[in-house]
């Protein structure tokens, strides 16, 4: 099979990204240099193609009914033109998939999800929701550009010349015009910075990813790739699916225990509200290399000369400058500033138990 | 167009050797390796005094994004390891043919530079993209 590409391919080749397959499409891993792109996004701003995630509308009279059952968050904790991250669970408490939820109406919601599980997902979805829920998978028609960085407003500005952009809060949206077509404007992100996700169509989607570039030339901003967006998020300790995220690990073990609060039923609620009251199989801890060494993904964690789990992403931190992971381990072994050891190659590399995140979002805007 | 300087010998799989005299090389990766590296921010050195062969990993080098082992050119004995790298692995992006080399070998066996690509035919295996 061959990688599908987005809206933004020729963009991206003129640019001189070096492209990559990630989830079956054709990306751009990075343009110039990770940890230039990485920079540009903590300290002015970076953009990025994200147009390969998936995104559904669920509507009808049983939407929201039939989407708390199928996660742990309280729906009402939504209102219209606000948005929240959850995810979908299997019966075992396993994750389907972790997804953003944007309330559109109070009987429309659009749904952000990964790529590599978007069909499973619309599956899942299809399953569930058999009374008043029509689900539609708009993926192919929507394009997704992320602008995420302090300088990220005093560049959308120029672009978005809409009235409720200065003061869109943190988890809200509005849907705005840019050329005469729907522009989803989101305050979220993936980098631990201010900044948005856009969705549109995908025929503006190369001039609006150009006129973004221009307007963000005189703010330093950068085109970022997927190894600038997985740094950015490693050092925010945001978990990603496939790695701290997948059908065999629970919320709780994940890292989003945060996203458990309804108190109405869902699927899995006795095995996620027991693991929340007396702890889960597992946990996720973040790492610190003590020597110059780069953790990465399945290197074994060790303590007391035992195994205590692997790394589930790791790399190194451009701005910490060392080796960082998050690793998934048995709970209740070590704790904060506790010492472990990741083999790497074979041999046993020290590395401190350290809090949760290493770099806290920052939210300024300039 | 990567830098491929005429005196060097080159691998395959993108490392060069000095050869200082018949029987002495300085090693490293080329710059088209660094350049697909790119942020290359750990050198992981091979211990000096140990024996390889050619075709052998001998050290390990590592991008923001990815692991790459790095393959001896020709058999031999480390004698001296470039400890700067330790502190300064970007020195491999910025000068990988000068204060970027990774190694010093007594070369075992000088008919194995035979087998080494002379510049042009490297700039040609570049070129097809290998």
């Amino acid at each position: 099979m061959t990688a599908q590409r987005t809206f933004l391919y020729d963009d991206h080749i003129k640019l001189g990204a070096r492209m990559v397959e990630f989830a079956g499409w054709e990306l751009p891993v990075m343009y110039t240099s990770i940890i230039d792109e990485h920079m540009a996004v903590r300290q002015s701003a970076g953009i990025f193609d994200v147009s390969h995630m998936g995104e559904i509308v669920v509507k009808g009279r049983g939407a929201k009914a039939a989407l708390q059952r199928l996660i742990p968050t309280d729906m009402g904790r939504l209102e219209k033109g606000k948005s929240m991250y959850t995810c979908f669970l299997n019966e075992q408490g396993g994750i389907i998939d972790d997804l953003f939820i944007f309330m559109l109406s109070d009987n429309e919601y659009y749904l952000v999800v990964n790529a590599g599980t978007t069909e499973k997902d619309v599956e899942w979805l299809t399953l569930n929701c058999k009374t008043n829920v029509a689900i539609q998978d708009v993926s192919e028609v929507t394009s997704k550009i992320d602008i995420q960085g302090p300088q990220s407003y005093n560049i959308l500005k120029k672009i978005i010349k809409d009235d409720r952009l200065e003061g869109l809060q943190r988890f809200y949206f509005f849907t705005g015009t840019y050329k005469g077509e729907p522009v989803l404007v989101s305050q979220t992100g993936y980098t631990g910075e201010f900044g948005y996700e856009l969705f549109c169509i995908n025929n503006i989607i190369s001039r609006l990813w150009n006129d973004i570039l221009d307007a963000g030339k005189e703010y330093g901003l950068k085109p970022a790739g997927l190894g600038a967006r997985d740094t950015l998020r490693l050092e925010s300790c945001y978990s990603l699916y496939g790695h701290e995220l997948s059908e065999t690990i629970s919320p709780i073990e994940g890292g989003i225990g945060f996203v458990v609060n309804a108190t109405s039923d869902y699927i899995a609620k006795d095995i996620i509200e027991d693991q929340k009251k007396n702890g889960a199989p597992r946990e996720i801890l973040c790492l610190e290399m003590m020597d110059k060494a780069i953790p990465r993904s399945d290197y074994p964690v060790v303590y007391n000369k035992q195994d205590i789990g692997a790394i589930t992403s790791g790399g190194f931190s451009p701005l910490l400058k060392k080796g960082i992971a998050m690793a998934l381990v048995k709970r209740g072994l070590v704790t904060i500033h506790d010492e472990v050891s990741v083999g790497i190659r074979g041999k046993q590399s020290p590395a401190k138990v350290v809090a949760r995140p290493f770099y806290k979002y920052n939210g300024k805007r300039l | 167009m990567s830098n491929i300087p005429e005196n060097l010998k080159y691998t395959k799989t993108h490392e060069w050797i000095d050869v200082q005299d018949t029987y002495a090389g300085v090693c490293g990766i080329t710059d088209h390796a660094q350049e697909m590296l790119t942020d290359i921010v750990f050198v992981e050195l091979p211990e000096v005094g140990i024996e390889v062969k050619a075709g052998e990993q001998v050290a390990v080098v590592e991008s923001v994004k990815a692991v790459s082992d790095v393959y001896a050119p020709v058999s031999g004995r480390i004698t001296e390891v470039n400890k700067l790298l330790e502190d300064k692995p970007e020195l491999l992006n910025s000068d990988p043919y000068g204060e970027g080399w990774i190694y010093k070998i007594d070369i075992k066996d000088k008919y194995e530079l035979d087998e080494l690509m002379d510049a042009a035919a490297y700039a040609e295996h570049v070129a097809q993209g290998e």
